[in-house]
């Protein structure tokens, strides 16, 4: 007879534990001192508030760990300010030289790098939140490759373009796909299952649904969309894959949806941390976690030290938000 | 005294239910490990890390410089308390300790704090700094901007050359200490308009020049125009506008469209403000002007009244960014009948005669 033990029984929990008030504290402390430094005190007020949040998330009754610094952010923070300083003075002085071809090759390169760094960016991003992030003293890892995840994303924008966006869907999941393909956690690995068939069809049904039903159909959109995203999110555990479920109906949407959008309207913005709260506990709340997972025996695998945070200040410039 | 902590090794996820106790050198953390065998590991003070931030029933450090790290977290309150009363510095944050002891208070006390740090750096800081870039910017830089500025609206004007001319030999009779090389144009068009550039650019339009009835008039106008390009009115204006605009932006765009939105009025009627105080200066160092040339100041409260005679609607003071024209009458009017004997400039009459003629040649 097969003894099963408790533990396996038991479904694997996964909860957000943050509480609005002590979040206000921090996040209104922090923007004071962003506007006191004029700006200059930003990563610091970024690793604190993204600290809260990780710090806020348990898994299993241990909480996840932000360990990334502000002085690190910093450093980003400034490699990115020269290098968009450089390109708009470079933009402003052939401006100025009234020469056509200078300005427009000018005004060409602009556009060029800013496209062309995304994919650096989003790499670079990557790797430094998953280098800073650990469970239990066990880090992440991204093991991506630049150069490669550089030519697929360069692919999908040219096919997206060809295709007058409707690769769009597929480009995205591969983006994602490759992203979490190379995503390790300790001895785990992720994978992301999605099909772009799948996402283009949800999609296209938005857009043929929202304007007759005046856009009550977006709560089943990003019902959907949701589901799509974390559903086939998958983890590998010693040849074992783990899946998610996101039980979330279109009438949770709504309640988060519009209560957010009253709270910030009637406020004027003050219950912003409240609002942010509330999000994360909402996406915790239906997030289950469905297959054998055993959260006592993942192995530790070798550090990528990986200290450089450009990338991830880079992508708040363009405001991207990671996953 | 003894604490509940969760400890793990670094090496594997297995959580281990331990016991720490503190000296003032290190902690001291005890738990059975997976092969029941009793285990103490010491962690010098000098080489923990504390992992997160501050909250009220939450506590985890990091331990060790190599990886992989080890870590504990603990929920206990008790060693929450004795972490945030202890002399260790580096472990504990009085300031936070502090904010989150009574979390309403700190919340309304950290809201008035923001409310007036962003109303001090909205009409205070920002404004100071965005006025001191654009008076420090060098003179060329100014002239540069104001060139770059026309050589992109001058492919749109019709230029006068004739009444150019003349209106350039005009300016150049008046006494006009000016720091940028002053340079007129009279621009065909039916809108009743003049303006100036950065740099030293003063545009006029024909149809105003045609209303114009005396030299007085003119130089009241030239003066005005010439104190916005001295006082660099047009630099100050963007630099207080862009950098206000930028910070009502950064502060509000991220929260919703609606304050965005609201809040971008607002930044509107106070930049309207600014406006306006700039054009009460530009009246005033004009009249200086004129009684430096030699002119009769009357004909500044003149050139309003024209003025007033073509706006069909006189918009209230606080939507138009000149002061309404009826306050601007008056102010001026006061300050002409003030004026102290004076020999008139004949020159200037001749020369005012040579424009009105180079502009009803043209209407031939």
């Amino acid at each position: 007879m097969e003894i099963i033990s408790e533990k396996h029984l038991e479904k694997t929990s996964i909860k957000y534990v943050g509480k609005g008030a002590e979040f206000a504290i921090i996040y209104f402390k922090n923007i004071i001192l962003t506007i006191l430094t004029l700006g200059l005190y930003y990563p610091w007020a970024k690793v604190e508030i993204l600290k809260y949040h990780y710090q806020s998330t348990a898994l299993d009754n241990s909480r996840f760990s932000f360990n990334g610094t502000g002085k690190e952010v910093f450093r980003g923070f400034i490699k990115v300010y020269i290098i968009l300083i450089s390109l708009y003075g470079f933009l402003f002085y052939s401006m100025q030289t009234q020469n056509e071809v200078l300005m427009f090759s000018a005004i060409g390169i602009f556009y060029l790098f800013l496209l062309l760094v995304v994919p650096f960016a989003i790499h670079g991003a990557v790797r430094y939140r998953s280098s800073r992030s650990s469970w239990r003293g066990i880090h992440f890892k991204y093991l991506g490759d630049r150069v490669e995840f550089f030519w697929l994303y360069i692919k999908g924008v040219l096919l997206t373009l060809v295709t007058i966006g409707i690769y769009g869907a597929w480009f995205q999941v591969d983006i994602r796909k490759y992203i979490f393909s190379h995503l390790r956690f300790g001895n785990l690995s992720f994978d992301f299952r999605g099909d772009g068939g799948r996402l283009f069809w949800i999609n296209l049904k938005m857009i043929l649904l929202m304007y007759p039903t005046l856009g009550i159909y977006s709560f089943w959109y990003y019902k959907n969309l949701w589901k799509f995203y974390a559903e086939n999110t998958t983890i590998t555990q010693d040849g074992k894959t783990i899946n998610f479920k996101l039980k979330v109906e279109a009438g949770d949407v709504f309640e988060l949806v519009v209560v957010n959008f009253f709270l910030i309207l009637f406020t004027l913005g003050i219950a912003t941390p409240w609002v942010a709260v509330r999000t994360l506990k909402f996406f915790f709340r239906f997030l289950k976690i469905e297959g054998e997972f055993n959260t006592d025996t993942i192995q530790q695998t070798e550090y990528d030290d990986y200290d450089d945070a450009a990338g991830d200040d880079a992508l708040d410039f363009f405001d991207i938000d990671l996953l | 005294m003894f604490f509940e902590v969760d400890y793990f090794d670094g090496k594997s996820s297995r959580s281990h239910k331990a016991t720490l106790s503190a000296n003032s050198l290190a902690f001291l953390i005890s738990y059975t490990n997976e092969n029941n065998k009793s285990k103490v590991v010491s962690w010098e003070i000098s080489n923990i890390k504390k992992s997160g931030v501050y909250a009220k029933d939450f506590i985890s450090f990091t331990y060790g410089d190599l990886f992989p790290f080890q870590r504990i977290e603990s929920a206990d309150k008790k060693f929450i308390d004795f972490v945030n009363n202890s002399d260790q510095k580096k472990l504990n944050n009085s300031l936070d300790a502090m904010l989150h002891k009574s979390k309403k208070r700190s919340i309304v006390f950290l809201l008035l704090t923001l409310i007036t740090v962003g109303i001090a750096t909205y009409f205070y800081i920002i404004p100071t700094v965005a006025t001191g870039f654009a008076t420090t910017l060098t003179k060329k830089n100014v002239i540069d901007f104001g060139d770059y500025v026309f050589r992109i609206l001058s492919t749109e004007l019709d230029i006068n050359e004739t009444a150019t001319k003349k209106l350039q030999e005009f300016a150049d009779e008046m006494t006009i200490e000016s720091t940028f090389p002053l340079k007129l144009y009279v621009v065909q068009s039916d809108d009743m308009n003049a303006f100036a550039l950065s740099g030293g650019k003063i545009i006029v339009f024909s149809s105003l020049l045609e209303k114009i009835e005396t030299e007085a008039q003119l130089a009241a106008l030239i003066g005005h125009e010439v104190s916005h390009i001295e006082n660099r009115h047009v630099l100050k204006n963007i630099a207080r506008n862009l950098s206000g605009a930028i910070f009502v932006s950064v502060l509000f765009g991220d929260i919703n469209g609606a304050t965005a939105v609201l809040m971008d009025n607002a930044h509107m009627f106070k930049q309207l403000s600014y406006t306006r105080s700039l054009e009460k200066e530009a009246d005033i160092f004009g009249l200086d002007i004129m009684r430096e040339s030699n002119v009769d100041l009357h004909g500044m409260p003149q050139l309003f009244e024209i003025l007033q005679k073509e706006t069909v609607i006189d918009v209230p003071t606080y939507l138009s960014n000149h002061p309404m024209l009826k306050n601007r009458i008056i102010y001026t009017e006061k300050i002409a009948n003030n004026q102290n004997k004076f020999i008139k400039n004949t020159v200037l009459k001749q020369k005012w005669q040579q424009i009105k003629k180079s502009l009803e040649n043209n209407n031939e």
